[in-house]
């Protein structure tokens, strides 16, 4: 009991100073119902007030792929390899969106949640991760339904996979793909509440870098002299061993591979150390 | 008894302006000069000579003072005296430019009523959502859930979305959640200036009863001088960022009123277009006590009034009439008819006790010359405030309506019935 009491009367200080690691990790932690409590509102808000309801979650990239199969596989006819276009495209459509919708989610934390910001303290960096968790979930909805989609293929279209030590490193590529956006997202969201001019680039930005990305086209595909551009991405490796370890193609090298995910664990670092560094002083901006 | 909080030195700059390409230059500068040249900030605080400084603003000055354990601290202050910014600072929301602010437990702040909720959400759904903004657990949420929904009394509606709510309903619900909360200081800006005056009594006591059985720290903002002298132990007045007074409620109280009143005095317009009469200055106090002193309900009111004649030859007859801030005449009275002539013309008239509520009034000045057609009007020449100070009392919102005369209730008997009501 005293021991408890002791716990409860813990001494803080507020200073002037920011700190790049200061960081109290166990605070976070203490947080933790927040962060799960704030995905479950956004999976409760994505479906209030609709028709189709959690079915959304997976209509939305099936449109997507018709639309790429009408105009990338028949109009522009991007060849896929021997790998089927829908197993293709959805595969790079899933993977893409987790990308991409954790990074603007991210980068515009401080604009949309500036009411929230201003009149109640919690470890800012839990909104941030509940994005992060968000979209990772919607993810792995739509790889579940990706997954079945396989099978069926292996079933009844003689697809043939041939299960790899690539099939076991699924969910570190996953994971590194989820921290890439982060960490993007984390770096553009101090600079964003800052300068909303780049508000308006992120968006641009995203759709060019879908087209430096190996989502809709096989880097086998493209020409050698431009190759080195799409391996400068640092998500192109993940990409293309996504697609290797799913649908069995891919060109990317343990090199390649190794720069990416050194890519995604510095850009997280400089993301989390500035936000510690500037997060609180920019309430003052936004 | 310990200081739970201790405020050391604190003070507060904003940059005022605006963010552009200047901010940038600015920004550029700065990191080239601190980062690459290894120089001192160029833009550093330190280097404003003062507050003089046109674009920035010190909304906190210097700030120090403490609070112990189980102490209701009141924050007084007109807007902009960094009330809220202080409250912001303490709660963590944002940093202060320097000083440093030590403290011990859990702290909670409500600035404002609702945070975290959203429109589309149930009833149900909030309480949880805002209670973990609120940095509370799941757990705490659960086993108190009965209680919040009980103080709130929106039982009925717990499961539909809270869009649906009436505004009342909205603020009672996202009021409980908070008094629920279990912190060591509770910080509360002046969220309870919104909901009904019973639920505000409500709250207010749930306050005090934590405070004084629990021992919970809690700092109060608020504009009404009468809840904060009911309820506080200690009062804080804040003045353009700095502490002007800190100490025992009553005496902070009446200094931040009578200060108040200083302002609103000094408002007699000295020049007017019409140079045959002229209003020299007006006067409004309690009967036997200075101008700086507050105005009690159960105080005569002198208004004194003080004209400037230039011309002879035609009668003067003042009349007067006392408004509500609102606009509502509470009454209008004339004086007896004389003759002008050059010099001062000097009026006293008394408002008897106990007949005029706790108010802001004005007072509005007509002057009717009587050979002449025209009327000489003085809209809201002076404003003056009563005070209400009653001893504690378990009431703590204001007392309606335009009076207050002070009527004889008494008691005559007190019956239980005993057989059934007949119907």
């Amino acid at each position: 009991m005293d021991n408890k009491d002791k716990q409860k009367m813990a001494e803080w200080s507020i200073t002037a100073r920011t700190q790049w690691w200061g960081r109290d990790w166990k605070e976070i932690w203490n947080y933790q119902n927040l962060l799960f409590g704030l995905v479950q509102r956004e999976f409760l808000l994505y479906y209030k007030q609709t028709l189709l309801g959690p079915i959304w979650m997976l209509l939305q990239p099936i449109l997507t792929l018709l639309i790429y199969l009408a105009v990338f596989g028949k109009l522009v006819g991007i060849s896929t390899g021997t790998i089927p276009p829908i197993l293709f495209y959805l595969s790079g459509i899933i993977l893409w969106n987790f990308f991409s919708e954790g990074f603007s989610g991210t980068s515009k934390i401080f604009q949309d949640n500036i009411q929230l910001f201003s009149k109640v303290y919690f470890p800012r960096i839990i909104l941030p991760l509940s994005v992060l968790f968000v979209q990772g979930l919607r993810f792995l909805i739509q790889f579940t339904f990706l997954i079945i989609l396989i099978g069926g293929y292996v079933l009844f279209n003689d697809l043939s996979i041939n299960f790899n030590a690539g099939t076991f490193s699924i969910p570190v590529i996953i994971l590194f793909t989820g921290v890439m956006g982060l960490a993007f997202g984390i770096c553009c969201s101090l600079l964003t509440a800052k300068y909303r001019d780049l508000g308006n680039i992120i968006p641009t930005g995203i759709r060019l870098l879908m087209f430096l990305t190996p989502v809709i086209y096989p880097v086998s595909g493209t020409p050698e002299n431009l190759r080195w551009l799409v391996f400068w991405n640092p998500l192109t490796p993940l990409f293309e061993a996504f697609k290797f370890a799913l649908l069995g193609e891919g060109t990317f090298t343990m090199v390649q591979l190794s720069y990416s995910m050194i890519c995604a664990f510095v850009f997280l670092l400089i993301g989390f150390a500035s936000f510690n560094k500037h997060g609180d002083n920019l309430i003052d901006v936004v | 008894m310990s200081a739970i909080l201790k405020v050391e030195n604190v003070s507060k700059v904003y940059q005022l302006g605006q963010t552009n390409t200047g901010t940038l230059k600015k920004d550029l500068h700065r990191w080239w000069a601190v980062n690459v040249q290894k120089k001192e900030d160029p833009f550093a605080i330190e280097s404003y000579p003062n507050n003089t400084q046109s674009d920035t603003l010190w909304a906190l000055k210097d700030i120090s003072f403490e609070v112990n354990q189980g102490d209701i601290l009141g924050i007084v202050g007109s807007n902009g005296s960094g009330k809220s910014t202080l409250l912001k600072i303490l709660s963590r929301i944002v940093r202060p430019t320097s000083g440093t602010v030590r403290g011990k437990g859990k702290v909670n702040s409500l600035l404002e009523i609702g945070t975290g909720f959203n429109w589309d959400l149930t009833g149900r759904e909030n309480i949880f959502i805002s209670g973990y903004f609120l940095g509370m657990k799941k757990q705490e949420i659960q086993q108190c859930f009965d209680e919040i929904v009980a103080f709130s009394g929106v039982e009925r509606f717990i499961d539909t979305p809270v869009k649906h709510y009436s505004s009342g309903m909205y603020m009672r619900l996202a009021f409980s959640v908070a008094a629920h909360l279990e912190p060591d200081i509770l910080i509360v800006d002046e969220v309870l200036a919104v909901g009904d005056a019973e639920f505000q009594t409500k709250c207010l006591k749930k306050m005090e009863e934590a405070s004084h059985l629990q021992g919970r720290t809690i700092l109060f903002v608020s504009h009404d001088a009468q809840v904060v002298s009911n309820l506080c132990h200690k009062a804080l007045w804040l003045d353009k960022g700095e502490i002007r007074e800190n100490g025992e409620t009553q005496r902070v109280v009446d200094c931040y009123l009578a200060s108040l009143k200083e302002k609103e005095v000094a408002q007699v317009r000295p020049e007017n277009a019409e140079s045959t009469i002229q209003v020299k200055s007006m006067a409004v106090t309690a009967l036997g006590k200075s101008q700086d002193q507050v105005i009690l309900v159960h105080d005569p009111i002198e208004i004194q009034i003080e004209l400037s004649c230039f011309t002879e030859g035609f009668n003067i007859e003042v009349g007067l009439a006392l408004n509500t801030q609102d606009g509502t005449c509470v009454f209008d009275l004339g004086s007896p008819t004389i003759k002008a002539e050059v010099g001062e013309i000097y009026y006293t008239m008394q408002i008897p006790e106990d007949l005029l509520n706790a108010h802001k009034y004005t007072i509005s000045l007509m002057i009717h010359k009587s050979n002449a057609p025209a009327i000489l009007e003085f809209k809201n020449l002076t404003t003056f405030e009563i005070q209400d100070f009653r001893e504690r009392l378990s009431y703590f919102g204001s007392r309606q309506g335009i009076i207050r005369p002070r009527v004889q209730v008494e008691l005559l008997a007190k019956m239980k019935r005993t057989n059934k009501n007949p119907l």
